[in-house]
């Protein structure tokens, strides 16, 4: 080695942060084997680095606190208190919104644009009973996975919880929060052939609003039915994996 | 091909950063409570301005500089006020999470202290490159200023903190 003899404190510093090129880290390495000093400055740095990421590594293994959640993914964190609230009319707790840290913002999906299209105005976007072949609901329930969040047209956000196979095929179980997040929804729309059928809605008032009820059946406060028992009457199973969701919806969901 | 959804895409990617965020504002400010304010208004001068992201660039160094930024302006303002942090009340402990041996967990609290004297620029450049794992070009990108100025300030924050963690003294020989 010809001019080794002195490589200074940058390059050796360099060195222990991993900056040079496999050649120039090769001749610092000789270099270090000659010279004692400059090994132990080496040792040093590279001591003081793993303990500077010691020392301020706290964060990375606590959860993302609440306050960021809710500041990022507003959606998100709304659901899950909502999920927290409605729980009492769901007997058997389901694994709902897989992926739930996937979703994303009040942003219209594919699915969402068709319904906006098709849902002028205040029309009765859900009801039971059958859904039209041409709508957005019958779109949104053949394809769209279960946690995605889809804009609903004037009805607010719809996501489907879970797909469980039944007897005849395949039911649906998803939720709408409406627009002003006073109102949640739950339904159970079920597959037979080609066509889907909403067979309950159940709807709750995130606040205290006697009035917001209207029609449906309150799924909160008092004897009243839950989903569980649609899913009873439809035969249906445990729910679906994504991966079997996944095979269901590419199947055009026949049993 | 473009995603359909930008700001979804951004959102999600923004969440899944926080916790190193949350790391690199740590150690600016020496304290959970400022580094958490610091994270919470970067992530809100994030998302107001995220359409200026481009996506595919590197959303850390884009994020890690608005934490940056957003910490020397406070710095500023506290100046200007006449205070100033004092590491002797800066609470530094992270309740023994990342060492158990006392004399381990001793000489973690005397990085973390010894950080805090660093000057802005200096403590800077040692958060992206030793904590934060930047390469030098990276963290030149992230302040915004050339290769040899991170070099130079990376030098001279070595200088200042290496004889305060005692690190040399363990060695043989």
């Amino acid at each position: 080695m010809t001019n080794s003899s002195i490589i200074d404190r940058e390059h050796l510093a360099a060195f222990a942060d991993g900056e040079l090129s496999p050649e120039d880290a090769a001749a610092v390495v000789m270099h270090l084997a000659d010279h004692p000093e400059d090994q132990a400055f080496v040792d040093e740095v590279m001591a003081a680095n793993i303990a500077l990421a010691r020392a301020f590594h706290a964060p990375l293994q606590e959860p993302v606190p609440d306050r960021f959640t809710a500041l990022i993914l507003p959606e998100t964190a709304a659901q899950e208190a909502v999920a927290a609230r409605v729980l009492p009319f769901r007997a058997k707790a389901k694994p709902r919104l897989w992926g739930a840290g996937l979703i994303g913002g009040a942003m219209a999906l594919a699915a969402g644009l068709a319904a906006m299209a098709i849902l002028p105005g205040a029309a009765p976007g859900l009801s039971v009973g059958p859904v039209a072949a041409a709508s957005a609901l019958h779109q949104i329930l053949t394809a769209t996975p279960s946690g995605e969040v889809v804009d609903f047209g004037g009805l607010g956000n719809l996501t489907i919880l879970a797909s469980l196979p039944a007897t005849d095929g395949f039911c649906r179980e998803f939720e709408v929060i409406s627009p002003d997040a006073l109102q949640l929804q739950v339904g159970l729309a079920c597959r037979a052939g080609s066509a889907w059928t909403v067979d309950v809605l159940l709807a709750e008032a995130l606040v205290s609003d006697p009035a917001a009820s209207g029609n449906y059946v309150p799924a909160s406060g008092g004897d009243v039915p839950t989903i569980d028992t649609w899913l009873e009457r439809r035969g249906a199973g445990l729910t679906l994996s994504p991966a079997e969701e996944a095979a269901a919806m590419a199947q055009g969901w026949m049993p | 091909m473009t995603d359909p959804f930008p700001e979804r895409t951004f959102r999600t990617d923004l969440i899944a950063l926080v916790p190193k965020l949350r790391r690199f504002a740590l150690s600016l400010t020496g304290n959970r409570q400022d580094a958490d304010d610091l994270v919470q208004g970067a992530c809100e001068k994030a998302l107001k301005n995220w359409a200026q992201f481009q996506p595919g660039s590197r959303m850390d160094s884009w994020m890690y500089r608005i934490v940056q930024t957003l910490w020397l302006d406070d710095r500023r303002r506290h100046k200007v006020r006449g205070t100033a942090i004092d590491p002797e009340d800066a609470y530094l402990s992270d309740e023994g999470k990342a060492a158990s041996l006392p004399e381990d967990r001793l000489m973690l609290e005397k990085v973390r202290a010894a950080m805090l004297t660093l000057p802005e620029g200096q403590r800077e450049v040692l958060a992206l490159i030793a904590i934060e794992g930047q390469s030098y070009r990276g963290a030149a990108e992230t302040l915004n200023v050339p290769v040899g100025t991170v070099m130079s300030r990376l030098s001279r924050a070595r200088e200042n903190l290496l004889p305060r963690l005692g690190l040399a003294e363990g060695r043989r020989q």
